[in-house]
């Protein structure tokens, strides 16, 4: 029954002036219609009430103990009151209370009471019967709220014939039926914990028994039966009636609750791992250090598992690690460990309880004695990251219930395992790639800032770092007035490593080309210091060339380097003196090897010096850019701007490659002579 | 990403390495463990057939010479055969052929480890 309660309050204060006005008014109604007046009244007065405080007592459907509680100090209440009703008028009682004009104002405010109280009981009544319901039975309840009016209001008739009370008799009999189909909708007691059953318990015993004796009291005695009957004789109706209720409503409620008792535990247990999985759920997102997250994992896994001990360990490359022990020492905690995993060898990929004796029969080398043990496997992705152990001094070994527990804990384990993994790799990816932006920079800070161009000779350089750093150097050196030095090199791999061959190669080269003047002798030195300084299996390619400026002669050796290309007038050269790489052999072949190439520069002449990123470079079909094509760009635009030759390299590259990514440095240092004029 | 592939399988006394595909610093470290467990099993004369190979990058060339020192302290070398030309210019450009021998069948790779003497 729905009745919009937004006034309900208003409605019922108003009704209740207008019931007490009435009262005042006519204390005595003895005319039939007079009562019906007032029946009426005190008919709407309770259900505004009830209106209202059915929305005000929705609110507290959490509580349910709360309304119990106050159920009870009302039927307390009451139950006072009646009984100092009766004691107080039983002494002149002589059939009849007096009827005066105190006694009828005392009623009136009893009576207000009475409506109050048994309104604010029957609404909480109705609010226990909906809690925790799943389907909507609202039509029992309202069927015996009919019947309960029906009551009401058949109670009248007999103010007007004796005769007539079969109606209410019926009615009534009907009503209490219903209360007793109601009362067995008590589902909420099993959501109760442990505590609050016990406390439940006894409550209700108590409670059943005051609204027993409230019923008896105001059916038997004199007094307190005239005193609501002269009242209004449809609120005795109910009054019973919500006392019934009450009496037999508790009744059930004891009765439930006391056979609840036994599983209370179990339901206890269900309810707190439910909340310990929510726990971890929401910290496997939050925390990443996974230290922390298996402390709580091993301290909630003793508690629903209801051990005395846990401890994780996880797969490490070099057996396993102790990751968190809770109420156990670290060296039983990995004494027992390693005992059950063996050397690494045993595992165990299901759960699995261990009775501890038959673990340890030959000494108890450990303080904590334990009775058994569980261990469940942490799995992700099918491989075994890690175990989760959990143990017990005494009692039974560990049932089904708590496996599931514990297969449970170690999932969530994993998870949290393997996260924080992920994490770790991810911040480690991200050092690694700080530390290549390092290393780039260190790289193009040892190569030179500017190019050393004169009027005899101009210089271009372009060096394209690749993503990863790569190990290609090049470099110029002012030998005399006359003599350029120039160096162009290539360091074999990538990475750091590469990078830091390369600074070394740079510091040689330079402290070499002040002292040597011929590039066969230099490079055979530089091989001789890279001998012990240089990994087996790296090695430097490089080419060393010293232009005279005045008379434009160019010596040049080479080191296993791409060779030089020799531009004059469009007609490009290779050049080419045999030489083996650097640290590619520390006997004497290298030197054998190495040969000195010498050429006369004539007036324009262009001279190239390139790393193997430019003929190797690699399109989506990884074919190579090739060494033609390379040569013929340069033999077609010799005459043009060195800058711009490199700008036409760069661009042809960009469209042959196009989508696939640089792998290797580029480096291109080109050299053009003028005669003197 | 690019595939390579190295396959051992032994010829009298002599092991053979089968490349295949791309070897660049990436794949480099699977060669590394085929020559590692050659040393391992005193293996020491070998031969690389190059008839698969695509692709050798620096570091692939770097594994050669990190092993061939061990082979040729034991009286065993390493041999390259079957080199397609494209990949035979890299060498030749790095002066490999000074340092390693070249042949362009298997078997005379082979055979120059039985009989030293001869060619």
């Amino acid at each position: 029954m729905k009745f919009s309660g937004i006034r309900g309050l208003e409605n019922a204060i108003m009704l209740s002036i207008v019931l007490f006005l009435f009262n005042l008014i006519f204390p005595i109604h003895d005319a039939f219609l007079l009562s019906l007046i007032h029946e009426g009244i005190v008919f709407l007065t309770i259900f505004f009430l009830y209106n209202y405080l059915q929305q005000s007592l929705s609110r507290r459907l959490d509580t349910p103990l709360s309304l119990v509680l106050n159920v009870g100090i009302l039927g307390s209440l009451l139950f006072f009151v009646l009984s100092i009703a009766n004691s107080t008028y039983e002494a002149d009682s002589s059939g009849k209370i007096p009827l005066n004009f105190f006694n009828s104002l005392l009623f009136v405010l009893i009576s207000f009471l009475f409506i109050a109280s048994i309104v604010y009981i029957f609404t909480s009544l109705r609010e226990l019967f909906f809690l925790r319901q799943k389907k909507d039975p609202s039509v029992y309840f309202n069927t015996m709220l009919v019947f309960f009016t029906l009551s009401f209001f058949s109670n009248i008739l007999i103010l007007a014939d004796s005769e007539l009370d079969y109606p209410f008799s019926a009615f009534y009999v009907v009503s209490i039926v219903l209360i007793c189909l109601n009362s067995i909708r008590v589902a909420w007691i099993a959501f109760l914990t442990k505590k609050q059953k016990y406390y439940l318990l006894g409550l209700s015993i108590v409670l059943s028994i005051v609204y027993g004796l409230a019923y008896s009291l105001a059916f038997d005695s004199e007094v307190s039966s005239q005193l609501i009957k002269v009242f209004s004789p449809g609120l005795r109706a109910v009054f019973s009636l919500v006392m019934i209720y009450g009496s037999i409503y508790f009744g059930v409620v004891f009765f439930v609750t006391l056979f609840h008792l036994p599983t209370a535990e179990v339901f206890d247990r269900k309810v707190q791992e439910v909340a310990s999985m929510m726990d971890i759920t929401k910290l496997i997102t939050q925390v990443f250090d996974f230290k922390e997250l298996a402390d709580t994992i091993t301290s909630m896994t003793t508690q629903a598992c209801n051990s005395d001990s846990a401890w994780l360990v996880t797969n490490t490359k070099n057996g396993i690690e102790l990751n968190s022990v809770h109420k156990i020492g670290y060296v039983d905690a990995n004494d027992i460990s390693s005992r059950m995993l063996g050397s690494g060898n045993a595992s165990f990929e299901n759960i699995e309880v261990i009775n501890y004796e038959s673990l340890f029969r030959d000494k108890k080398f450990v303080e904590n004695v334990f009775h058994s043990v569980a261990v469940a496997p942490l799995t992700m992705h099918g491989k075994i990251n890690g175990y989760l152990f959990t143990a017990r001094t005494k009692g039974n070994s560990f049932d089904a219930e708590d496996r599931k527990s514990l297969q449970a804990f170690a999932y969530y384990a994993a998870v949290a395992l393997d996260n924080a993994i992920l994490i770790k790799k991810s911040i480690e990816k991200e050092r690694l790639e700080k530390e290549f932006d390092v290393a780039r920079d260190i790289q193009r800070k040892i190569l030179p800032s500017v190019v050393p161009s004169s009027h005899q000779i101009a210089v271009s350089a372009l060096f394209v770092p690749a993503f990863e750093v790569g190990g290609d150097y090049y470099d110029f050196f002012e030998l005399d007035d006359e003599n350029l030095g120039f160096v162009v090199a290539d360091v074999s791999g990538k990475g750091i490593s590469a990078a830091f061959i390369m600074a070394e190669v740079k510091g040689i080269f330079e402290s070499l080309s002040k002292i040597i003047q011929r590039p066969a002798e230099l490079l055979d030195k530089v091989n001789g210091v890279l001998k012990g300084n240089i990994e087996k299996k790296n090695f430097v390619t490089a080419v060393y060339g010293i232009i005279n400026r005045k008379t434009g002669i160019l010596n040049m050796s080479r080191a296993g380097h791409t060779p030089s290309l020799l531009c004059s007038k469009g007609t490009v050269t290779r050049l080419q003196p045999s030489g083996i790489g650097l640290g590619l052999d520390f006997t004497n072949n290298f030197s054998k090897s190495i040969k000195e190439l010498e050429v006369q520069l004539n007036d324009d002449d262009i001279i190239v010096c390139y790393s193997d990123g430019i003929p190797e470079a690699k399109n989506s079909l990884g074919e190579d850019f090739g060494y033609e094509k390379f040569e013929k760009i340069i033999s077609e635009n010799c005459s043009k701007n060195l800058d711009e030759i490199s700008n036409l390299v760069m661009k042809e590259l960009s469209l042959f490659s196009k989508d696939y990514p640089q792998h290797d440095d580029i480096t291109l240092v080109m050299f053009r002579w003028k005669q003197k004029q | 990403m690019a595939e390579f592939n190295a396959n051992l399988r032994g010829v009298g006394s002599v092991s053979v390495i089968d490349v295949k595909g791309y070897l660049d610093a990436h794949t480099a470290p699977e060669l590394e463990n085929v020559f590692n467990r050659l040393v391992d099993l005193k293996q020491y004369q070998v031969v690389v057939n190059f008839d698969d190979l695509k692709y050798i990058s620096s570091a692939g060339l770097g594994v050669f010479m990190a092993y061939v020192e061990t082979m040729r302290e034991n009286q065993g070398d390493i041999k390259f055969s079957n080199m397609k030309e494209n990949v035979y210019n890299i060498f030749d450009l790095l002066g490999f052929p000074i340092l390693y021998e070249f042949f362009k069948e298997e078997n005379e790779a082979v055979k120059k480890f039985s009989d030293p003497a001869k060619s």
